[in-house]
């Protein structure tokens, strides 16, 4: 099955992944506005990647992840970085490593 | 410290728990067994994502430079309209692979770069920035269609790790060593039991003893 592509972002990544192709598209103005576009791309069933920039996922804070709790496998959501290389300074992905591994070697220290 | 079980301390149920446990012992280990193999998965796949997040970034950040410079010789109003031109319905294949029992997307993305007449968008007024720039959005949009599988296939692994290893501490910290108390217990009380009839015995026989 064939799926769809979605970008939230500024109007500049937009614009770069409209030029791409990208047909669903957003840019981000107003929180609320970015959170209902954000449930129907997710509810929709039929968005398989969702583009997201970090600065807009910032912005929607705790909403943001509550959404990503409840989604299922799909869409798959990557946060990319904006025109100005910003990423936040916790990267989520290292943390979910320190996590899952960190805790596996002090299980090691203390079943020796 | 591990509190035993409020059961009756009977033969019976000493039998029962000594099942219990050896079936908890085969499942901590396979769980053991479980997490270890996760943990190479993960490192394996974690290998690939820094690898996949390195190249789409920085095809990312020269698709962003390309874009700049196209809208500042084309114009903001150009370049909007014909990123809107552009748009088209993209093949995007999605679907769930299952990979030791976790389900981890899969995502193929057909033709992600296309030709100059493709886009869709007029070349006869349009810069060949505009060209440069879509082009790079291209093929920084395949490359996030890897980088996005990899990264949500760690994060399903991870996910599955921590939940491994959550039920195998609390079998290890909690479940076995409640079991053991509990045998112990059981164990204590029937020896008690049976020093309690011993000496019952011997009083009556020496009752008896005296009697005769």
């Amino acid at each position: 099955m064939s799926y769809k592509i979605a970008v939230i972002g500024d109007a500049d990544t937009v614009t770069g992944f409209s030029l791409a192709g990208v047909r669903h598209v957003h840019v981000h103005v107003s929180k609320e506005e970015t959170l209902s576009k954000l449930r129907r791309f997710l509810m929709e069933g039929d968005v398989g990647l969702l583009l997201i920039t970090h600065r807009v996922i910032e912005d929607l804070g705790e909403d943001f992840k509550l959404l990503m709790r409840t989604k299922g496998v799909l869409p798959v959501v990557l946060a990319i970085p904006d025109k100005t290389g910003y990423a936040p300074a916790v990267d989520e992905l290292y943390e979910l490593i320190k996590r899952a591994v960190g805790a596996r070697v002090t299980e090691k220290i203390g079943g020796d | 410290m591990a509190a035993p079980m409020a059961i009756s301390p009977t033969r019976m149920e000493l039998i029962k728990l000594r099942k219990r446990i050896s079936l908890a012992q085969r499942g901590h280990d396979l769980l053991t067994e479980k997490m270890d193999a996760l943990v190479i998965e993960f490192f394996e796949i974690l290998k690939r994502v820094r690898r996949a997040r390195a190249d789409a970034l920085t095809q990312l950040a020269t698709a962003h430079r390309a874009l700049s410079i196209c809208l500042a010789l084309v114009g903001t109003i150009e370049t909007r309209q014909a990123s809107i031109e552009a748009r088209r319905e993209i093949q995007l294949e999605a679907s769930t692979r299952h990979v030791m029992g976790i389900e981890t997307p899969a995502l193929r993305i057909e033709g992600a770069e296309r030709r100059v007449l493709e886009r869709g968008y007029g070349i006869h007024f349009t810069s060949s920035a505009l060209d440069d720039a879509a082009r790079e959005f291209e093929k920084a949009l395949g490359l996030l269609v890897e980088l996005a599988e990899l990264e949500e296939s760690m994060r399903a692994i991870a996910r599955e790790l921590e939940k491994t290893k959550r039920r195998a501490n609390a079998l290890e910290y909690i479940i076995i060593p409640r079991l053991k108390a509990t045998i112990k217990f059981i164990m204590m009380r029937l020896d008690e039991m049976e020093r309690e009839n011993f000496s019952r015995l011997k009083r009556i026989k020496a009752m008896l003893g005296a009697g005769a």
